[in-house]
């Protein structure tokens, strides 16, 4: 189905419209209630663009073949589960460099979407 | 709005013997989910307390959170912790009968100046300023830290179920982890390193649990008062410290240590002064990192209020997504310390 334009540009522009033309008109709780919305948009317009780009699928890869290194039997859904508990049940080795890089892929994914300025931080 | 204001006047001029009160000026505070925070000034005629008074009525609003007190209870703590010294609002009358205002409220005066974070992140201080302010947050949580158990007053205060009050809140954070059901590894990561990692603990003694920038009043560069007494346990005196000095609660000046404002030297010498105590820096650096878990699960306690359908909010589900911050600053953190050892 065709369904120009995309709903991404339109979120793109609505956002602009709030913090351009909205914001600047506001102060106190009414100022702070739309830098939330815009904010929320902006989370919902990049996971857009990651989705654009397969970044989720990419992340998900990452984490099912160290589960897989790890001899531990997951499926897709549950991936993110299998790991946690392996780590809660000390079947994995905190220090190991390759466990740390996998939590800091997973976590910067989700800071992409929900805040990346704080990467730069 | 006026009616209430009748009620708590009426409740102040019965408490201190007044002829006669005037209600001069009566507003909602901002700040408080969990409770209500009214502003009263009135001018009594004759009685205890004769002339202009500003005071602070804080009542319960309908939700609460998982680690809370109540107003009588939190009433109680703000009674030993004022008369431990510490600067707090002074605590003036309980009322724990629910039919005078349709809520359990308390009274205690109204301190001047303004809490706000931003603000007093953004302010113009100079350097000694600086130092004054930090030091004299180290001076108040020393006087705090005075209170030991046992207290009868405050016996409503479990102690930490373990030996160690780390190992204490490891194991409840666990609890929390689990009752939420949501998968986070990096957060099961940071707690068995917390519990791998725990310091040989301190005294245990009153913790306000809760002491960050935003927390307290400042007139300027003076501290008028700490506030928000309703997460206080006992625990590690490091708890206090290294929760005010947690990333989390920097406000963007990432550079001062302690809530965004200054060094955490300052803080160390300003407690030491005023305890005797020479707190170890590297149990202030491990429960740094138990305030980013401790926050991550307010934050994820939060997101659950919106998501269950108790209290849809967008700032709660925001919070929620803020959790991923949490985990970035644990990621470091507990790298930069093992990179030190």
């Amino acid at each position: 189905m065709i369904n120009q334009p995309e709903t991404r540009d339109l979120l793109t522009e609505a956002r602009q419209v709030l913090l351009n033309s909205v914001r600047p008109e506001l102060t106190g709780e009414r100022k702070y209630q739309v830098l939330m919305i815009a904010n929320a948009m902006g989370m919902a317009i990049r996971e857009f663009e990651q989705r654009e780009r397969g970044r989720p699928e990419q992340t998900d890869r990452t984490l099912l073949a160290f589960l897989a290194e790890q001899a531990l039997e997951t499926t897709a859904g549950e991936a993110e589960t299998t790991l946690a508990r392996a780590i809660r049940e000390r079947h994995l080795d905190g220090t190991d460099p390759a466990l740390r890089s996998l939590l800091r892929i997973l976590t910067e994914a989700r800071l992409e979407i929900n805040n990346p300025g704080y990467l730069k931080r | 709005m006026s009616a209430l204001a009748e009620t708590f006047c009426t409740f102040i001029v019965r408490q201190t013997d007044a002829r006669s009160a005037r209600v001069i000026d009566f507003d909602k505070l901002s700040g408080g989910a969990i409770q209500d925070n009214f502003g009263l000034t009135l001018e009594l005629e004759g009685g205890s307390r004769p002339g202009r008074h500003e005071f602070v009525v804080r009542q319960d609003a309908p939700s609460g959170v998982t680690e809370s007190l109540s107003r009588p209870e939190e009433f109680r703590l703000l009674q030993a912790a004022f008369s431990a010294g510490v600067t707090a609002p002074e605590p003036l009358w309980m009322c724990e009968n629910p039919d005078v205002s349709g809520r359990v409220f308390y009274v205690m005066t109204r301190a001047a100046g303004s809490a706000s974070p931003r603000k007093l992140v953004k302010a113009n201080f100079t350097n000694k300023q600086r130092r004054n302010i930090v030091r004299r947050l180290g001076t108040e949580l020393a006087r705090l830290h005075t209170v030991r158990p046992p207290q009868q007053a405050l016996e409503f205060l479990p102690l930490p179920h373990l030996d160690n009050p780390a190992l204490s809140r490891v194991a409840l954070y666990r609890r929390y982890l689990k009752e939420i059901g949501e998968p986070h590894p990096v957060l099961e990561w940071a707690l068995n390193w917390l519990e791998d990692n725990a310091p040989e603990p301190g005294p245990t003694v009153l913790c306000h649990c809760d002491f960050r920038t935003g927390n307290y009043m400042m007139d300027g560069d003076e501290l008028t008062a700490v506030l928000d007494w309703e997460f206080a346990a006992w625990s590690d005196p490091c708890e206090d410290l290294g929760w005010l000095c947690c990333r989390s609660w920097r406000f963007g000046a990432d550079d001062r240590e302690v809530g965004g404002i200054g060094d955490k030297k300052d803080l160390l010498d300003g407690y030491r002064e005023a305890s005797g105590i020479d707190l170890d820096p590297s149990a202030v650096r491990y429960w740094e990192v138990m305030a980013l878990v401790r926050w991550a699960m307010i934050a994820l306690q939060q997101a659950r209020r919106h998501m269950s359908g108790e209290q849809r909010s967008l700032e709660l589900a925001l919070t929620g997504r803020m959790v991923a911050q949490m985990e970035f600053d644990l990621l470091n953190q507990i790298g930069e310390l093992e990179e030190g050892q």
